[in-house]
């Protein structure tokens, strides 16, 4: 079964280049999904018209059943209550507000109930003794943690991760990304993962979309299709 | 010295700092945040002050607040009273004409805030009170303090239009600059002179407070 449907059309004007067009169409099941291409081909716009962030010219949205986004019905519901969760490329964490701060930043319930629900994250993640610090005093791989548990925590219909591990060496990488995978199964939520990376593909996505020029130019599982894009 | 001058004085600029801040930060987060087509029409009245005499902003609130027009009248026929020549009105003309030096640091500050922390807010279902309270103000502070007391010096110094909608009345309208010029006037060069090194040492600070807190800012941002 589909859980996420997206048909959109996004065209954007430029005074000095070709004007840039998105015109994409897929459907995927749950699981990661990833977007895979090179710089420019649309990835990230794809994303942030699903996060409600840009506003396709046409098209519609839909992701677990709830439609978000219909230009044919005038509907176009706002970011903040789409529940997407978004993990940008650099992380976006509050720089003002300690770990525990920032993940409890989303979290709709209130009170003792609320510094359970972020405490039990915090150590679900591996970072509760970073609790008091702020993002800039902890590592990398420690902020890559943070900004998941920040997205997470909110029970999203869907994860959009922007190329969050871009800046990581190989081992942290593939640590973060194991734990994730794990995170995103217990949880039973499904994701897009954008990367160009195939290395990353191979060890988060269960299956590929191949954005080339904002079009798609492929699917299929994993393997074949970074393969053959590699080829 | 005059005490009386300086208390009005110091009450003037307050209160015009406090309304600056209750109007002044909306104003500032709707001209740095929004994508309405005439905003530069809404800019361009913000900033006229900077570019206008003194005078010929005093002479046209003048106008406004006597009962010669629709406004003087409405506000006549509510209170009993004229705002020209009073406290009230000083606090008008004030808000008025400090209102670009609070709003002007404060978009500036808004507007340097990384916009994807306000999406990532979004995205974690933040409402736009909740961004701009908990996200944007926060990591801005500095530039609205930088506002407020621009706003606060400038309120202090005023000359042109306070006396023109105020005019000089002991304990009324008779803020510290008029008082300069009034002791210049009666050749009382010793006190004007105190008076004058007095807000020479005041803005001073005040100066070295905004630079202060901008190099804050700069720190901060660079983390």
């Amino acid at each position: 079964m589909s859980v996420v449907k997206v048909q959109i059309r996004k065209t954007f004007a430029s005074t000095r280049r070709q004007p840039f067009s998105l015109e994409i169409q897929f459907s995927s099941p749950a699981g990661v999904t990833v977007l895979f291409g090179h710089s420019g081909s649309g990835k990230t716009t794809v994303l942030q018209c699903i996060a409600g962030l840009l506003a396709p010219d046409s098209g519609s949205i839909s992701i677990a059943g709830q439609t978000l986004y219909d230009s044919a019905r005038g509907l176009d519901h706002p970011a903040q209550v789409r529940r997407v969760g978004y993990v940008f490329q650099d992380l976006a964490l509050f720089p003002h507000m300690s770990v525990a701060r920032n993940v409890a930043f989303g979290v709709r319930v209130k009170g003792a109930e609320k510094q359970q629900l972020v405490q039990g994250v915090l150590e679900r993640f591996g970072i509760a003794s970073l609790a008091n610090h702020r993002p800039a005093e902890i590592s990398g791989g420690e902020r890559q943690r943070v900004a998941l548990a920040r997205a997470l925590v909110t029970q999203p219909r869907i994860l959009l991760l922007d190329e969050p591990f871009s800046g990581l060496d190989d081992e942290l990488k593939h640590g973060i990304i194991a734990d994730l995978k794990r995170w995103l199964t217990d949880a039973g939520i499904p994701a897009l993962f954008v990367t160009h990376d195939r290395d990353e593909a191979r060890a988060l996505g269960d299956r590929v979309l191949l954005l080339k020029t904002g079009r798609i130019a492929g699917e299929g599982g994993v393997q074949e299709t970074v393969h053959a894009k590699s080829a | 010295m005059n005490w009386q001058a300086m208390a009005l004085t110091a009450e003037l600029a307050s209160l015009a700092s406090l309304i600056l801040m209750l109007v002044g930060i909306p104003l500032a987060l709707w001209l740095a945040y929004s994508r309405r087509s005439w905003k530069f029409l809404a800019e361009s009245v913000v900033a006229l002050p900077i570019v206008l005499p003194p005078t010929v902003m005093g002479f046209y609130l003048l106008f406004a607040f006597g009962s010669d027009s629709e406004f003087g009248r409405w506000y006549q026929h509510i209170t009993g009273s004229t705002l020209a020549f009073t406290f009230k009105g000083l606090v008008i003309a004030s808000v008025l004409y400090s209102l670009p030096f609070a709003i002007n640091p404060m978009v500036a500050g808004f507007r340097s805030v990384d916009q994807k922390l306000v999406a990532a807010a979004r995205t974690l279902g933040a409402s736009k009170f909740k961004v701009y309270s908990q996200v944007v103000l926060p990591l801005a502070w500095p530039s609205v303090v930088t506002g407020l007391v621009l706003s606060f010096a400038h309120s202090v110094g005023e000359f042109g239009v306070v006396l023109m909608v105020g005019g000089n009345i002991s304990g009324t309208t008779r803020t510290l600059s008029i008082d300069i010029y009034d002791q210049v006037e009666a050749l009382n060069y010793h006190s004007a002179n105190l008076t004058a090194l007095t807000l020479l040492v005041f803005s001073s600070l005040l100066l070295c407070i905004v630079y202060g807190l901008n190099q804050k800012l700069l720190v901060w941002g660079s983390r």
